[in-house]
């Protein structure tokens, strides 16, 4: 059965698109391991306290909000933001906060590092995860006594 | 295998035609009942629902892409004329999925994280792939001469193919706003097995609805 038959001049054209390719991957692996640093959206509260932070620089930094620690009081909302590997953040800010900011649920703070370690947020985005449920999938998770939310 | 002219590539897309469009109403009004009776997450609300057009859509630009690179490499190698064709039936139909992915997670974006847009690795890069695929729709009309237009659309088709591995893993390999992946995971779909099937139903639907597409643009091109 000879169904490709490779010929010189079909050879040479295979080498040349992958000589192409390899070459524009190899450049596009090399620029975007170096701005690694950049690329990424934010860091978390562990993270942030290895970096020295000047108070002029604009940081984004994401986590869960810790429970019981999310508050309105003064017109400001003060909260916590956590990470799995311990490190934890204190936060004020003083506008409205998205709809789904929720204790135990993922949050992205932008804005300035300020005094006495509070971080002094601009911009608040609420981030969630892959997991979808309806209600009832939980309901008799919990029921089955399986559910490790919460 | 690279015998297929385009003269039974079209005989082949006028036979299955009529079943085609059949089967398209059929999973149009079966997608959407399955989404309007289905219950709401529990965290985001009947905003999710959104994703049963943007998850189909963000994968079919990820495929139409690379069908369109794996065409054109055999294109450039065999030089064959079908492979062109399908090529350039398939680049405004992919320009139009990733508008739709970008509009539609735009719409969810702001529904849920509180904002229409970031400059995060995932929507960035998906931004440049309908930049690449505008690109390659531009490249394909401003040529004279066809074997021309073919020969830079399909390097650029090629080169762009770096660009899909970073789609779909920038949400592993950096920090973004935009959630992992729900269905292709080492420990298995991280959702219910009613919003699964949904959400292929949903995707043979759009599914269907491209071939349809591309049924039509293959005539065009194949009749010019």
């Amino acid at each position: 059965m000879r169904i490709i038959k490779l010929n010189r001049q079909i050879k040479k054209r295979l080498i040349f698109l992958f000589i192409i390719f390899f070459c524009f991957a190899f450049s596009i692996f090399l620029i975007s391991y170096t701005l690694k640093d950049q690329i990424a959206y934010f860091v978390s509260p562990t993270e942030l306290k290895k970096m020295d932070i000047s108070s002029d620089k604009y940081l984004r930094v994401g986590g869960l909000v810790k429970s019981n620690s999310l508050k309105f009081q003064n017109e400001k909302w003060n909260f916590e933001v956590e990470d799995e590997d311990g490190g934890s953040i204190k936060v004020e800010f003083t506008k409205s906060l998205p709809g789904l900011v929720e204790e135990d649920k993922g949050i992205i703070v932008e804005g300035y590092m300020g005094k006495n370690s509070i971080f002094l947020a601009e911009i608040v985005l609420a981030k969630h995860d892959e997991n979808y449920m309806p209600q009832s999938a939980i309901d008799k998770m919990k029921n089955d006594g399986i559910w490790r939310g919460d | 295998m690279f015998a297929i002219t385009p003269q039974m590539m079209s005989n082949f897309f006028n036979s299955i035609s009529k079943f085609i469009i059949l089967l398209s109403i059929i999973l149009i009004v079966v997608a959407g009942v399955l989404i309007i009776f289905l219950e709401n997450d529990y965290y985001q609300g009947i905003s999710f629902k959104i994703m049963f057009i943007h998850v189909p859509a963000a994968w079919l630009s990820l495929m139409i892409f690379f069908s369109m690179g794996v065409s054109s490499i055999i294109g450039l190698v065999f030089k064959s004329p079908t492979s062109f064709t399908i090529s350039r039936s398939l680049s405004p139909i992919g320009l139009i999925m990733s508008i739709v992915v970008l509009i539609t997670g735009s719409i969810w974006g702001n529904l849920t994280w509180g904002t229409y847009w970031v400059w995060d690795a995932r929507l960035t890069s998906m931004l440049i792939l309908a930049f690449i695929y505008l690109g390659h729709l531009f490249l394909l009309y401003s040529f004279e001469h066809f074997q021309k237009a073919d020969f830079a659309a399909s390097i650029l088709a090629i080169i762009g193919m770096v660009n899909l591995p970073i789609v779909k893993f920038s949400v592993d390999w950096w920090t973004t706003l935009h959630q992992g992946s729900s269905v292709f995971k080492v420990s298995g779909p991280s959702m219910t097995t009613d919003y699964l099937i949904t959400l292929m139903v949903s995707f043979f639907c759009h599914f269907v609805t491209f071939i349809l597409l591309v049924y039509k643009y293959f005539l065009y091109h194949y009749r010019k």
